[in-house]
């Protein structure tokens, strides 16, 4: 005999820092306050967050509030959560080996999917919208139809998102930098290639 | 109208299931000219859909979130094979946001895989719907399994209770064995292949739109619009016609998405029972584990030709490996011609989930061996692979693409000796040839419509799977009409539009450009009547071109002309032409790796793959199909294949972090080339031919560089190092 079932909770923690939370909002702006750049304070405890937590997420340029749970993470509360959804980014692996869930935290590509969402209060979220639109794409978008970076395109918001971050770093990379930069997204179409080509046409652009 | 009997390929759930005859009108119609007289055809096109893609405004299944939708997910099985002895759904039902808790198997029911389904969740969030999967309680009595190829071959293995397929046989084994004794050389061996995982980004997912009533919409992942509502129909209990699917954008299918599927299934059944709209979006674990596979192989090959090079015996005993399923590996010796043959195939059924079509079914594990085999025989007879394998095909198309692959990729400059040349960094080469069928038939109406305003829409109900079908359809209207590209709307992806074709062999283009382009032909008749009066023309007398239209000396810009259709505008129908689709492409690929001979490690340096199609629609869209076929050839001859725990009969791979797809560090220099030396004034589909030499190519480039010839795919480092050291030891 095999017993499937395990011990099942819905509490979940989160370490942040400050006494005597007066609101999950305020809790959270305080973490991320302290956690960037300045260590915990010296009367840091353990807060425990449970339940739903209202918060706001700075998205696209935009303040928008959003409820989750503790352990929800960045991109659950993106497409799942918020009203209107954002769903630019995919969830694909869910455990951080993919990269279609990459989006922008205060400018640096992270995996939505391995991070909380209470972890993105306080810092700048910009996803694959917030870089561009049809009518007005950012040099890499641009670049990637020019290319036909993308076949079925469910990939293709995470490379263009670890790109365009590529190139605010590094205007002129070459095609090893590129490669490296996009080693952890994948596609299954093929369309590395003309990705490679895209991301050096952009730097030229 | 004079009718004729042509024949069609018949493909179900993506594979190829030979031919079939339908009558069609014999007439006159559109053509599509000469290759090389087309305005839009046949040059670079933007995917009309990029830019909404590249920013992420796009919309696919998964994408779709509509008030009061509740996430779907499975609780599955962690035994291979197993009886149910304790379900208790209670615990979950309890939990607040779960709405419904259904068991997909009863208590006393057997599981047969690991990752099968056994209780389907609606419930308010992702994560409760998590949490309802770990508060029931199951328990299992297990059960014997078998979860390797090799172990299911042993008489006395644990019966799985699989479809239960005979041995087929095919040639003559008398005479085969007979001429054996006459060879001057003759190569006896055994190739395998692993189960294979398709692994499209976007998994499984479809969302049921019901909350009552007697109409449903379905948002599918699908590669068949058409295949979708009847089969949810039958599960909401509602008429086929009462149900819409919907198919903007999906993200990968590659032979996996047909029908609705488990996921499809009781997104409806939650549906229906909640009367609230479900979606069910496969977790990627479950999509490894319970959304098919591409079958793993084991073939026995024996071969013997002649000092000139002649295939004179060939014998083949191919084991299919389909999980649960049934499948068929492509027969033996594949595209070469023998003077004697002679072979079985049968499936070897393991408890694993069963095997689906998968990007050329059955092809690549048949080419991988019989290529392998070829390039054996030719380095016995001391004969150069190129001008072997020419002298074992008849087809003129295979041997100007071997010269042409041979010519790119610099085959003069192989490695003499396999193994050869010094340092630790040896480089190879190798090549294969491929086939696939890729003819169209009779499924696709399509509607174009030019409004009073000028606007023009093309409309079908068929799916774009990223191969580039809304470019293709917008172009070839805007072709005939005289336009550009972005004058022409289409609207596709919803089972409303008229029928088209599921997207499997190969089919959709073959299926659906003819019909778009008789609907555009019909369209442009249509219009010239209606202008030519203002003209002072004969219908037959007037010209579509640069956004004009023209006869008797006189020119009318496109929108002054449109202005004389009547409010409603003008709406022409099309169907399938057969004289604008043909069947038959062919494909060569040549590799050139470097095998690191102290680390065991292959790195393939450039690829090169050769490919016809008839009349190439978008060469943009087509380079980057070629790309796809020799990536994904790739990541089988190097990197892929599911892993099963012998023991415990679970997958110890099941994700992308342990089942390795190529990535960016991997790409080689890709070489896509389109045969334009193929004339044919028709169109067919090529996907499925770019991905099969490819694997062969670089088995053998393998062998060339470093004098190891791997049998068993993956070629991983180990099997490499383990081949040098048995070389060593031969001396």
């Amino acid at each position: 005999m095999s017993d499937q079932s395990s011990k099942w909770t819905r509490r979940n923690f989160l370490k942040g820092v400050g006494v005597a939370a007066v609101s999950t909002e305020a809790v959270l702006a305080r973490a991320a306050q302290a956690a960037d750049p300045a260590p915990p304070g010296a009367d840091a405890v353990n807060t425990v967050l449970e339940g739903s937590v209202k918060l706001t997420l700075h998205v696209n340029d935009q303040d928008r509030q959003v409820t989750v749970e503790p352990r929800t993470t960045l991109i659950s509360a993106l497409r799942d959560r918020l009203e209107p959804a954002i769903t630019g980014p995919k969830l694909v692996c869910n455990e951080a080996t993919c990269g279609a869930c990459t989006v922008l935290l205060n400018g640096t590509p992270v995996y939505g999917c391995s991070v909380l969402a209470i972890d993105a209060v306080g810092k700048k979220v910009t996803t694959v919208e917030g870089l561009g639109t049809p009518d007005k794409m950012n040099a890499v978008q641009a670049a990637f139809v020019e290319k036909d970076a993308m076949m079925c395109g469910f990939c293709t918001p995470g490379f263009v998102t670890t790109i365009s971050a590529l190139l605010a770093e590094n205007p002129h990379p070459t095609e090893a930098q590129v490669r490296e930069a996009c080693k952890g997204n994948f596609c299954r179409c093929g369309t590395y290639p003309h990705v490679f080509a895209a991301a050096q046409a952009a730097s030229k652009a | 109208m004079a009718k004729k009997t042509i024949k069609v390929p018949k493909v179900v759930d993506g594979v190829p299931m030979g031919e079939i005859e339908v009558e069609v009108e014999d007439t006159g119609g559109p053509s599509w000219g000469a290759n090389d007289k087309h305005r839009l055809l046949n040059h670079p096109m933007r995917r009309v859909d990029g830019a909404a893609k590249a920013t992420g405004v796009a919309v696919y299944t998964q994408d779709v979130r509509l008030p009061g939708m509740l996430f779907g997910r499975f609780l599955t099985s962690s035994q291979a094979h197993a009886k149910i002895t304790k379900l208790d759904l209670g615990p979950a039902q309890k939990l607040e946001g779960v709405k419904a808790v259904l068991a997909v198997v009863n208590v006393g029911g057997e599981v047969r895989f690991e990752g099968q389904p056994i209780a389907a969740i609606a419930a308010t969030t992702p994560e409760i719907a998590q949490d309802a999967t770990r508060a029931i309680v199951v328990e299992f009595d297990e059960l014997p399994h078998v979860v390797k190829g090799e172990e299911a071959l042993k008489p006395g293995a644990p019966q799985v209770g699989g479809p239960n397929r005979r041995v087929q046989k095919q040639g003559n084994a008398e005479q085969t064995t007979a001429a054996f004794e006459k060879c001057d050389a003759v190569v006896d061996v055994e190739y395998r292949t692993p189960i294979l995982h398709h692994s499209c980004l976007e998994t499984h997912s479809i969302t049921a739109d019901f909350r009552g009533g007697d109409s449903a919409t379905v948002y599918a992942s699908t590669q068949g619009t058409f295949t979708i509502p009847g089969d949810s129909a039958k599960e909401l209990g509602l008429q086929q016609s009462k149900v819409t699917s919907i198919v903007q954008n999906m993200g990968g299918g590659f032979g996996s998405k047909f029908g609705i599927g488990i996921a499809g299934q009781w997104a409806c059944r939650l549906a229906k029972a909640l009367n609230a709209p479900v979606k069910m979006a496969l977790t990627r674990r479950d999509e490894f584990l319970a959304a098919g596979n591409g079958p793993g192989s084991i073939q026995k090959l024996k071969a013997g030709a002649n000092k000139d090079g002649t295939l004179v015996a060939v014998h083949a005993v191919q084991h299919a490996l389909p999980g649960i399923g049934n499948s068929n590996i492509a027969g033996i010796p594949y595209q070469y011609k023998a003077q004697n043959f002679y072979r079985e195939s049968s499936a070897l059924n393991t408890h694993e989930d069963s095997s689906v079509a998968l990007r050329a079914p059955g092809h690549p594990q048949a080419s991988f061996a019989m290529e392998s085999l070829m390039d054996e025989l030719a380095y016995k007879l001391g004969l150069d692979p190129v001008e072997f394998r020419k002298k074992n095909v008849t087809d003129p198309a295979w041997h100007r693409q071997l010269d042409r692959g041979a010519k790119e990729i610099g085959w003069a400059r192989r490695n003499a000796t396999p193994g050869g040349g010094t340092g630790p960094l040896k480089r190879g080469m190798g090549c294969g040839i491929g086939a696939w069928g890729g003819g169209g038939n009779n499924q696709c109406k399509v509607d174009v419509t030019i409004a009073q305003d000028g606007s023009v829409t093309v409309a079908v109900g068929t799916q774009d799977l990223g191969t580039g079908t809304r470019t293709y359809v917008r172009a070839i209207v805007a072709e005939e009409l005289g336009l550009e590209s972005d004058d022409v709307a289409e609207r596709i992806g919803n089972s409303t539009l008229g029928n088209a074709n599921a997207s499997g062999g190969s089919t959709t283009t073959a299926s659906l450009a003819p019909s778009v382009k008789d609907a555009a032909y019909n369209a442009r008749v249509e219009m010239a009547k209606r202008v030519a009066p203002l003209l002072g023309a004969e219908a037959d007398g007037v010209l579509f071109d640069k956004r004009q239209v023209m006869g008797n000396g006189k020119a009318l810009a496109w929108k002054q002309a449109c202005a004389a259709l009547p409010a409603g505008g003008l709406t022409a129908h099309g169907k399938w032409q057969p004289t604008l689709a043909a069947s038959g492409v062919h494909g060569a690929s040549f590799a050139e790796v470097e095998v690191d001979v102290e680390t065991g490690h292959v790195r393939v340096v450039r690829m090169c793959h050769v490919q016809d199609c008839g009349l190439p629609l978008n060469r943009t869209a087509l380079h980057s199909q070629i790309n796809g076929g020799m990536i994904q050839s790739m990541g089988m001859a190097l990197y892929e294949g599911r892993v099963m725990d012998r023991d415990l009969g679970v997958m110890v791979n099941a994700g992308f972090g342990d089942y390795k797809l190529p990535g960016t560090l991997e790409m080689p220099e890709l070489i896509p080339i389109i045969d334009d030396g193929d004339t044919r004034q028709a169109v067919i589909g090529m996907a499925e031919g770019a991905n099969v030499p490819g694997v062969g190519a670089i088995a053998n480039a393998v062998y060339n560089a470093c004098g190891v010839r791997v049998r068993e795919l993956p070629i991983t480092p180990d099997k490499i190092l383990n081949g040098l050291m048995q070389l060593q030891q031969r001396g």
